[in-house]
This record gives C-alpha cells, sequence and structure tokens, in this order.
C-alpha cells in the first residue's frame, strides 16, 4: 500500500496520484457548473 | 583521572561510552521519519482549520467567492502551481541521483529545486503586492490571505530546509548509502507541494 510518508518515492507518487485525483474533480466540477 | 578510568575499563574489558545514554526506540519506524510523520500529521491539521473556515465562508455562509469587485490572479497562480509542480520533479531528480551516486544529479537537482522554491514565494509576495485588496477588506479576503500566507510559511520553512541540504549537497556530505537529510526535507517538500495544490484549485479555480 503506498504511504507517502515512507520514502521520498512514494511521496512523490503520492503526488502525482493527488494531481491526477484533484484533475479529475476539478474537471467535474466545472463540466457540472456549464451544464447545470 | 579520565585516563585511569579509561585504563580501568579497559581492564576490564568493558566498552566506554560517551555522550547521552541510547534514545529508546518503541517503533520500527526510524526516527527521523516518524518525527517528519507526525509533523506532516499535524500540520494537515492545520491546514484543515483553515480549510473550515474558508468552507464556512463559501458554503455555510453562502458568500460570493472572491468577494464583490475583486478578482483573483487565476493565471499567475496557475503558472505559479506550474513552478512548484516542477520543484517537486527536480526534487525527486535529486534524490534518485543520490541513490544511484549521481553527485552532479544531487547537485543540480537540490539546487533547481531551492531557487524554483525562491521563485514560487517571490511571485506569491507580487501577488500579494499588486492583488488590490488587504486581508481586513472582508471576510474572503482574510480568509484568501490566511490560507495562501499559512503556505507561503510552510513553502519558506521548505526553504530553510533546502538550503541546508542545498550546502551539504555541495560539500559532500551525501552517500548512495546515507541520504536521509536529502529524503526527509523531500518528503516535506512533496507535502507542501501537495497543499499548495488544493489550495489553488479551492481558492482560485473552483
Amino acid at each position: 500500500m503506498l504511504n507517502p510518508l515512507r520514502s521520498e518515492d512514494e511521496a512523490f507518487r503520492f503526488l502525482l496520484y493527488a494531481i491526477a485525483v484533484i484533475a479529475v474533480i476539478v474537471g467535474l466540477v466545472l463540466a457540472l457548473r456549464a451544464v447545470l | 583521572m579520565e585516563a585511569a578510568s579509561i585504563a580501568h575499563g579497559a581492564a576490564h574489558g568493558e566498552h566506554e561510552h560517551h555522550g547521552p545514554p541510547e534514545a529508546n526506540r518503541s517503533s520500527r519506524v526510524e526516527p527521523q521519519l516518524l518525527g517528519m510523520l507526525l509533523f506532516i500529521i499535524s500540520e494537515v491539521m492545520v491546514f484543515g482549520a483553515f480549510f473550515t473556515a474558508y468552507f464556512f465562508i463559501r458554503v455555510a455562509s453562502g458568500d460570493p467567492w472572491p468577494a464583490p469587485g475583486t478578482t483573483l490572479p487565476v493565471d499567475v497562480a496557475g503558472v505559479n502551481t506550474a513552478i512548484l509542480v516542477s520543484s517537486s520533479l527536480t526534487m525527486h531528480w535529486a534524490q534518485t541521483s543520490i541513490k544511484n551516486g549521481n553527485r552532479f544529479g544531487l547537485k543540480a537537482g537540490i539546487l533547481a529545486t531551492f531557487l524554483l522554491g525562491c521563485t514560487f514565494l517571490f511571485v506569491q509576495i507580487n501577488e500579494y503586492a499588486n492583488i488590490g485588496f488587504a486581508p481586513q477588506d472582508h471576510a474572503q479576503q482574510t480568509i484568501f490571505y490566511s490560507l495562501t500566507g499559512l503556505h507561503g510559511a510552510h513553502v519558506l520553512i521548505g526553504l530553510t530546509l533546502l538550503l541546508f541540504v542545498t550546502i551539504r549537497s555541495f560539500r559532500g556530505h551525501y552517500t548512495p548509502q546515507e541520504h536521509r537529510g536529502v529524503e526527509v526535507p523531500g518528503i516535506y517538500w512533496h507535502f507542501v507541494d501537495i497543499m499548495w495544490i488544493i489550495v489553488y484549485t479551492t481558492v482560485y479555480v473552483i
């Protein structure tokens, strides 16, 4: 399991996952705002 | 006196211990990592308190965001976000380099990280100087400065750590076997980066 506090490698991978997840959330929110 | 004591210890085959007693280790996690782990957990709570205030103003109170008559420099902050994400890439490059015994990669990576962090902070200070509103103007402005300022303070702390890492890197203090001094500040730097991405998306974008 990914633990960002175990090593720099995992913290960096966690950062990439966080960017991907946040990008999806922002995309969804902006799309919903445009539709509704 | 001391020489006599050492001679006495040696005569009895005892190990002469200098300095304070060894610290007790009650965890399987290395103390340096455990310290950073606990620190980051406490930091998440601090940011959580500030985000609570932000969401209270925006969601519970239903106040407009940003406050009427004001605009937030989304594009400049977006470029600043790219700068900070780039600094995480260079940080990772530095860490990977020292793991593989590449001293040039370590020095170039850590120096680039430090300079990118300085650029981020400079741009943010410049943004404050030109944004056209003050913290006391509205509740929205107060929380804007609080959240971005709290994060800016973390960047400053991170830069202080990176300054030490940069100096030690140029002095050749790290090896492929022992580079925790790069690893632990690296974890902190990625945490600062993640927090900024959350701050940027909530405050500027959404």
